[in-house]
């Protein structure tokens, strides 16, 4: 009997009063925290009598240590960063500036480069950086601001009252796998906060809340996900350079799949390696649900242009994360009655650059001038923190995103759709060929089994799991165990699936059980029961998960709820 | 005078603790790569028994440190004694078994002395002159030579299993035993034991198993798992498996063994049907000896595997088991 | 009723699963890990808040390292320790079980406490032997591999963990030092408010100056650090299961003599 995971009722919590709680230490979250002490420090500065105080500014990081649940390719626009801390690149980890981009078209023996890089997808004044290290940089920097980052808990429920959301609670720790308290039991604290702002990252669980909760979708374009499966390799030096950026389309993918490549070069540990970061991203609107990401990572790195990359290498870590492509007609109102969302929770992000990073912070620093705005009126009712939602509508975030609000859309009908589009977006000002392009939910793109080639078509080699030759292509399990991840074993289950009769009886039909395909973590599989009607029932390896999201955007069935598990747990992704 | 080597072998309740054999084979095996004598030592209440058992095997000497005050063991009276003895022999180097007691009072009697212990150690090497001790660092992932930096008396003391007992040569006769009194005074002991007892363990404590047979997917149902506990019987050994078996609940969450369970090197394990994902290698990579069962040819267990069988853990096993206790029942 | 003071040295080591590497003298590992409280040390800090709990008294913890050991005395304090002390400085890395005692009964020498605790062994040497050490450098009586700790009048009584399922009771005066053995009692969770008040408790920073002259040279060096290299020639059984069961086992009562 599965037993999923939720809040512990008719328990007494802790209360705890909060200015503002950030729910998320990634770039948005930390942006905005830095942001705010800031403005605070500045106030208290010039107005000695009537001091702000940052003691009940709190940052939730559910990881057991900042940045370990981080993951990105990653290329950094300084835009944001110089606005926030000028002169960071003296001390923030930065690998690698960029020296050298190059766009490849992949056929599955060859490639054809693009003769001039595409506008949106060069990079000249940016920095290849690891996500993981630069928010862990970003991280000291808060603390030394005096703002408290709890690392190890989750926000598990948004409180309400009425229409305006009044705090957080956290996760409650030490509950067992039949949901019992253990003796060890510490029930999650109520942040009753004035400011609860949300930055958990793409398919965020309490965003995800607020959304159903307010229906806030409602005149949105629904958000549509890509999923990234990353490796990082140790190469011997001379195949690539630091700052040395590539990405490639196409080849393993057909032109119906959206997706493509991302290679960037850092410098290694010594003269005699680079560290390289290798990714490949799918869309998760493809059609066939046999598909599996991880797979078509290692169907990638066997192109003879990867293979060489990567001879003689050695791969250190595994990771996967969502990302949101929607662009701006996907993105939610993000501020309202005590509340506000930032960057991929939001959906602020580049899906033409493929950059979110440097909006993230954008976003994080225009929020915390809205929360100190709040903070020294001592409201936080939607008329106040709406100023976000201006302040994001007036500034180049807005700008930005315009330019290429149409992108992702265009590609619904296949590449070569897509490439029109943009080709007519480029030279419209994103608008192609009307101000609003539509969007279907990526899940709604699948396809049935019986619609299906039994045998796959020409997608036949994303199709199913990866068997690995355990040097340059790797099995799940194998790459998963290059993750990190771990989570205290014995707690419910954090993926609640609302009906697994579904799974048991019709999914298993209809589309094969896709989870087990595009789970990038081996967390679902079906185990032979010769009770069930189609000889199989759904069961679940929660504690391999890293937490992605994946699952909640792509199951055909839109039955699966990722909720944060036990504080601590996840994927460890140093370097990453 | 020559460098002498001196093995301080264990005795508890009455009996040599048969481990102490095998520090006896690392002594001797060092005598024979450094060219240093060899000597042994017991330390108790009435040692002397335990000195005769000890002089039939092939070193120079034997002693018996004796005094009413060791009995029963306690740190504070294993240290003086011991001090006193060692003092007054200044041998060159000193090993010992790395067992619960010699932990107790190894570090102890080295630091009265102002020495140190180079201690759980698996082998050794003599290199141009040079002796240095080898020993598992970061739970066996990394492996570390260790010297001596400062003056004799060395002390080290060796894994359980890193030697073999039974390879302990014979001496050509009976070695001369010597009684050494040694003089503990009131008041040096402070520690009051209590009796021994033996208590049912609450959890397993698969560390500790010399023998370990252990179940992975292939053992496809619940029921089944009794074949393999029939072999892990028949082989006084202990039941384990991999993790699906666990989440399954076949079997419970302290017999998993692996990245999230436990770390085991015994002797002995044998995977049965266990396709040895990294997840599960991680976990039982260190066992002296792996033999493998699996349908699959291509499984990875068989890449770690010292004996490697292809076939259907089914039409195996049974077979096996009653070979086994056959053989015990022979022997 | 007095009041139990109670030290707990506790030390930062590698995750458990972290890759390490060598680093380039093949010495030592690379410090570009991530790092974690020392898991055995863990539960001796769990044992010690239970004691503070039933008794009254002061936990402090102890530790030596970098500046990033000063995590494992936060977590510490976050958990309810009262005060902790940081012995500071790169080189106490460097330092075996011998000088690390010293530096820490250096550290302490204005303090009495009434137990002093350690974890049974490290994650990272595994050589079990500072809290030992540390004992007879204090002149106080020890016991090792504790798995439960009582008060007595006429000081403590330990339950102490011998091989093969066997235990002893062993009746002790304090003060006195405990190895603590693991897995002995479910760890507590840092709380919100536990983190809060950590971060106002007393920290108390030792230079490596203030105790080096307590400290004299090291008394064993590692010479080398490795992967073990693991010269595995997979020998396939073959025949009828019959024939199978008996080659096996006479590989095991002749070559592996486990029968």
């Amino acid at each position: 009997m599965l037993i999923f995971r939720k809040p512990l009722e008719g328990i007494e919590r802790p209360q705890m009063p909060a200015d503002v709680v950030i729910v998320g230490g990634g770039p948005a979250g930390m942006a905005c925290a830095l942001r705010l002490a800031q403005l605070i420090d500045a106030h208290n500065a010039a107005h000695p009598d009537s001091q702000l105080s940052k003691e009940n500014i709190y940052v939730l990081e559910k990881a057991r240590e900042v940045g370990q649940h981080c993951l990105s390719g990653a290329l950094l626009d300084p835009r944001s960063m110089n606005e926030l801390l000028p002169g960071f690149e003296k001390e923030a980890p930065l690998d690698a500036k960029v020296t050298k981009e190059a766009v490849y078209f992949f056929t599955e023996k060859s490639k054809f480069k693009f003769p001039i890089t595409p506008p949106f997808l060069r990079d000249h004044g940016n920095y290849v950086i690891s996500l993981n290290k630069f928010v862990k940089w970003m991280g000291s920097k808060v603390e030394e601001t005096g703002i408290t980052i709890f690392t190890g808990f989750a926000g598990s429920e948004l409180l309400f009252d009425g229409d305006r959301v009044t705090g957080v609670r956290t996760d409650d720790k030490g509950v067992d796998k039949e949901g019992h308290q253990k003796s060890n039991f510490e029930p999650g604290y109520d942040l009753q906060a004035k400011v609860v702002i949300l930055a958990e990252g793409p398919r965020g669980s309490l965003t995800k809340q607020l959304i159903t909760k307010f229906d806030l979708a409602k005149n949105a374009n629904p958000q549509t996900y890509g999923v990234g499966v990353k490796e990082l390799w140790e190469v011997p030096a001379g195949r690539i350079a630091a700052g040395e950026v590539i990405y490639t389309m196409g080849w393993p993918l057909t032109t119906k799949e959206y997706g493509g490549a991302w290679i960037y070069g850092s410098p290694g540990s010594g003269p005699k390696d680079n560290i390289v970061s290798l990714g490949f991203v799918t869309g998760l609107d493809y059609a066939d649900p046999r598909l599996d990401p991880q797979r078509v990572l290692q169907e990638f790195k066997k192109h003879p242009f990867v293979a060489k990359l990567l001879e003689g290498g050695k791969m250190i870590r595994y990771g996967a994360k969502s990302m949101p492509y929607g662009g701006w007609w996907a993105i939610p109102p993000v501020a309202g009655n005590g509340w506000m969302i930032l960057g991929d929770s939001a959906g602020f992000l580049n899906s033409a650059r493929l950059k979110g990073i440097h909006l993230a912070i954008k976003s994080g620093m225009l929020a915390a001038e809205t929360a100190f705005e709040a903070l020294t009126k001592d409201d936080s009712s939607a008329a106040t923190l709406g100023a976000f939602q201006k302040k994001v509508e007036s500034s180049w975030i807005k700008e930005e995103l315009w330019k290429v609000r149409n992108l992702h859309q265009g590609f619904e009908h296949g590449m070569f759709a897509g490439m029109f589009h943009t080709g007519l977006q480029m030279i419209t000002g994103g608008r192609g060929l009307r101000n609003r392009y539509r969007a279907k939910a990526g899940y709604e793109h699948m396809r049935k089994l019986t619609d299906l080639p039994a045998d796959g078509g020409p997608e036949a080699l994303l199709l199913g799991p990866a068997k690995g030759d355990g040097k340059l292509t790797f099995d799940k399990l194998t790459d998963l165990y290059h993750s990190g991840t771990k989570h205290e074993e014995d707690q419910p289950a954090h993926l609640v699936i609302h009906d697994t009769n579904i799974c048991n009886t019709k999914c298993v039909k209809e589309f094969g059980s896709p989870c087990q395909n595009f789970c990038p973590a081996n967390v679902y599989e079906m185990v032979e029961d010769a009770s069930q009607p189609n000889g199989k029932h759904i069961s679940l390896n929660p504690s391999n998960c890293v937490h992605c999201k994946t699952c909640d955007i792509a199951d055909p069935y839109q039955i699966i709820t990722w909720v944060p598990p036990e504080g601590g747990g996840g994927p460890n992704y140093d370097g990453m | 005078m020559l460098d002498t080597i001196l093995v301080v072998v264990e005795q508890r309740e009455g009996k040599l603790n048969r481990v102490s054999w095998e520090t006896i084979t690392a002594g001797q095996t060092i005598a024979a790569a450094t060219g240093w004598t060899l000597e042994a030592a017991v330390v108790g209440g009435s040692a002397a028994p335990f000195a005769a058992e000890v002089a039939a095997k092939k070193v120079a000497k034997v002693y018996a440190v004796e005094s009413p005050k060791l009995e029963p063991y306690t740190p504070d009276a294993f240290t003086v004694a011991l001090k006193q003895f060692l003092a007054a022999k200044q041998p060159k180097l000193v090993l010992m078994p790395h067992t619960y007691q010699v932990r107790d009072f190894a570090p102890k009697l080295a630091t009265a002395m102002g020495r140190t212990v180079i201690s759980d150690c698996i082998g050794f090497k003599h290199e141009n002159g040079k002796l240095v001790f080898t020993r598992q660092m970061f739970q066996g992932k990394l492996a570390a030579d260790v010297s001596f930096t400062s003056d004799a008396p060395w002390f080290a003391t060796f894994q359980n299993g890193s030697f073999r007992g039974d390879k302990a040569e014979a001496g050509a006769g009976a070695a001369p035993i010597e009684t050494v009194a040694v003089e503990i005074a009131d008041g040096v002991i402070r520690n009051k034991p209590q009796e021994v007892f033996k208590e049912a363990k609450q959890a397993v404590d698969l560390t500790q198993a010399e023998i370990i047979v252990a179940v992975g997917r292939g053992i496809k149902e619940q029921k089944n798992i009794e074949i393999a506990k029939q072999l892990a019987d028949a082989l006084g050994g202990d039941l384990a498996a991999s993790r699906p078996i666990c989440d399954s609940g076949w079997l419970p969450m302290d017999r998993q063994i692996g990245s999230s369970g436990q770390t085991v090197a015994p002797k002995l394990y044998l995977a049965l049907g266990i396709s040895g994902a990294i997840q599960h290698i991680v976990g039982m990579k260190g066992s002296k000896t792996i033999i493998a069962v699996n349908k699959d040819s291509e499984a990875p267990i068989f890449e770690i595997a010292d004996y490697a069988i292809v076939g259907n853990l089914f039409d195996i096993v049974p077979p096996l088991t009653e070979e086994v206790k056959k053989a015990k029942a022979g022997s | 009723m007095p009041v139990l003071k109670i030290l707990v040295c506790m030390k930062q080591v590698p995750q458990k699963d972290a890759p390490l590497k060598l680093n380039e003298s093949g010495t030592w590992i690379r410090e570009d890990v991530s790092y974690e409280v020392n898991e055995p040390d863990a539960y001796a800090l769990e044992e010690a808040l239970r004691q503070r709990e039933k008794h009254k008294g002061e936990v402090v913890v102890i530790t030596s390292g970098p500046a990033r050991a000063q995590q494992v005395l936060r977590e510490a304090l976050a958990k309810g320790a009262d005060r902790a002390i940081h012995l500071e400085d790169d080189k106490f890395v460097g330092l075996d079980a011998f000088n690390t005692a010293k530096a820490f009964a250096a550290a302490i020498k204005d303090e009495s406490f009434d137990l002093i605790f350690t974890g049974l062994q490290s994650d990272d040497y595994g050589y079990a032997q500072t809290g030992v050490i540390l004992g007879e450098l204090l002149g106080l009586p020890h016991a090792t591999i504790i798995m439960h700790i009582e008060k007595t009048d006429s000081g403590i009584r330990v339950k102490r963990e011998l091989e093969a399922g066997y235990f002893q009771f062993v009746d002790m005066p304090t003060p006195a030092v405990l190895t603590i053995q693991s897995g002995i009692n479910k760890l507590r969770y840092a709380t919100l408010i536990g983190i809060k008040q950590a971060k106002n408790k007393p920290l108390r920073k030792v230079a490596l100056a203030e105790v080096q002259s307590a400290l004299g040279d090291n008394l064993q060096k590692i010479e080398r650090l490795y992967v073990p290299q693991k010269t595995k020639k997979t020998e396939h059984i073959e025949g009828s299961a019959g024939e199978i069961a008996k080659k096996l086992v006479d590989k095991l009562r002749n070559e592996l003599r486990v029968l």
